[in-house]
């Protein structure tokens, strides 16, 4: 075999190799765009699309699936957010097992997983963030994608140098795709300003009576196991922050800034009747102090580095070897909404919800998510 | 919900310990100013302690000296939140001029003060204790959650000031301490 051969095998071979990759890095990519499965309970009255309330998003990236549990008798209207972040997996996750478990008896309840649907289709770059993560049910695995803070770039591009958001704040660039800060929506606004109206004209359309967004945050962030409320709801998630105490789960209250603009718990309240409320919980994950970002990481929650910055008091939340792992995280959001809507109901009977199969936090915080999810391959 | 209120109002009582001071001779009247001392949003878990507890308070979380007139008692709940004095659009140098003066104030009138501290550890850090450094020697008494007294900051200053110290394991758990604290109010 002479050496003119031997090159073009070499280059066959090569050439074979990079289309293998291309291929398999293409199909990973495409998957990506795919959304998960989420299997709804028999309670489920209707599924919504987002577009629904503003027509400009239909059939596009941001046209999410809102769950719509509505009960015999008229009550109260919640709405649930997850996903408003795609990075922060506590929120989505426990939107997904109301969606999979619950039963309304009283009162309407809307739940949106994936706020964000495009944040859901890509990474945050330079972060070396895992695609998905993996929760085993009984009956066999579930996988889910580990998402952006932001709307896909292939989907709202260029970003401005500076972002001027619908509530008048100057914002860098990029938070031109981040969902939580343009409220209250554009309806000729860019994707995420488009979105973030269709949520906003979802609220007052329907009445909603409880506004709730679930996020995750860092450990070294001073926002951090908290419920971040607007002025108008400061009396019911006192009464709902000192239910949650008596479940062994504290928070601490943080009363939504007029001057921070562009927030959920800021718009929200301020552009409609609903009592907004964001809550946070602590995801090393999103942290600066984390060492390799990694689906055990995103589910287990543990990390040296932070057991270290812990012992020198530089984090707001208590963090030890046993980490903060995402079935405390996840089980947190769902004992909020629970009294939240108690809460509600509470203060103001004719707002009344009553749910029934509601996902126990009790048993998530003990068996995580795994035990009240839904198991893989349902029809 | 209402099952857990009913059961800690049954518990509350064995839950709270006096420890500094003679807490039984304490008393307050109604009705009473709540106003915040660092702007954090647990002056609201106050303004709800009291309406449970069936006490007569007005709210105003940016209170003035001149807000104290009609009131026989000073609530200061204690705490510093960036997001708070955000909300309010103040500084922290103007927060706690405005509680300095507010101290002032109630001493000359004679007004009672009861500081509550509900955040626990999570509402200490360097400014929350400026502000409590600050605060607590006017105090006739002091309610706190603890585990923000960990480290014993409050027992330390109490005792240097004889002023009689709660501490309750929860916020919840104050609503019975603050319900003795108060003379029943005579008024028609």
């Amino acid at each position: 075999m002479n050496r003119h051969t031997i090159l073009k095998a070499a280059n066959a071979l090569l050439l074979a190799g990079v289309l293998s990759v291309t291929w398999f890095a293409g199909r990973a990519f495409h998957r990506m765009h795919v959304n998960d499965p989420i299997y709804p309970a028999p309670g489920l009255t209707e599924k919504i699309l987002l577009s629904r309330y503003h027509s400009a998003l239909r059939s596009g990236p941001a046209d999410t699936e809102i769950y719509l549990f509505s009960g015999k008798e008229k009550g109260g209207r919640l709405l649930v957010l997850g996903g408003t972040h795609p990075n922060e997996p506590a929120g989505f996750l426990a939107a997904v097992l109301m969606v999979e478990n619950l039963q309304v008896e009283k009162g309407d309840v809307w739940i949106i997983p994936r706020a964000n649907r495009s944040g859901f289709t890509h990474n945050d770059p330079q972060e070396a963030s895992p695609q998905r993560f993996v929760l085993t049910t009984a009956k066999g695995d579930r996988s889910f994608r580990f998402g952006s803070r932001l709307t896909n770039p292939v989907h709202q591009w260029p970003d401005p140098i500076l972002h001027i958001n619908p509530a008048g704040q100057v914002l860098s660039g990029s938070d031109s795709r981040n969902l939580n800060r343009a409220y209250p929506g554009k309806k000729e606004g860019v994707l995420t300003e488009r979105t973030a109206f269709a949520i906003m004209e979802l609220i007052r359309t329907e009445g909603i009576d409880l506004a709730l967004d679930l996020h995750e945050a860092a450990p070294e962030y001073p926002v951090i196991n908290a419920m971040v409320f607007h002025e108008n709801s400061a009396e019911l998630a006192a009464v709902a922050l000192m239910d949650l105490q008596l479940q062994n789960m504290d928070f601490r209250l943080e009363e939504s800034p007029p001057s921070l603009r562009g927030l959920s718990h800021r718009e929200w309240g301020d552009h409609s009747e609903a009592a907004s409320i964001l809550l946070e919980s602590a995801n090393v994950s999103h942290g600066r102090l984390k060492g390799k970002t990694s689906a055990s990481l995103i589910v287990e929650g543990r990390d040296k580095n932070y057991v270290r910055a812990a012992a020198r008091g530089l984090l707001f939340v208590p963090f030890d070897e046993a980490g903060i792992p995402l079935k405390e995280r996840v089980a947190r959001h769902l004992a909020a909404v629970r009294s939240l809507t108690a809460g509600l109901g509470d203060m103001h009977p004719d707002r009344e919800i009553i749910l029934h199969r509601f996902p126990s936090p009790e048993l998530v915080r003990e068996k995580g998510a795994e035990a009240c999810l839904a198991p893989p391959n349902q029809r | 919900m209402k099952k857990y209120l009913i059961l800690c109002l049954l518990l509350s009582p064995v839950v709270f310990s006096s420890l500094l001071g003679t807490a039984e001779d304490v008393r307050f009247d109604q009705p009473a100013l709540i106003t915040s001392a660092g702007q954090a949003a647990e002056v609201h878990l106050a303004n709800v302690l009291f309406k449970r507890a069936g006490l007569t308070a007005t709210l105003n979380k940016t209170a003035e000296a001149a807000d104290l007139e009609g009131h026989k008692t000073l609530i200061l709940v204690l705490g510093v939140s960036l997001k708070g004095l955000g909300a309010a659009g103040i500084d922290a140098g103007h927060e706690k001029k405005r509680v300095e003066s507010l101290l002032l104030a109630a001493d000359e009138q004679s007004i009672p003060i009861l500081c509550l501290h509900l955040g626990g550890e999570a509402r200490r850090g360097d400014l929350s204790d400026q502000m409590i450094k600050t605060c607590l020697p006017h105090a006739a008494a002091v309610l706190v959650v603890k585990d923000g007294n960990k480290d014993g900051l409050f027992t330390a200053i109490c005792r240097n000031h004889n002023i009689p110290l709660i501490e309750v394991e929860k916020t919840v758990y104050a609503l019975e301490p603050l319900k003795n604290y108060f003379r029943q109010d005579r008024r028609p």
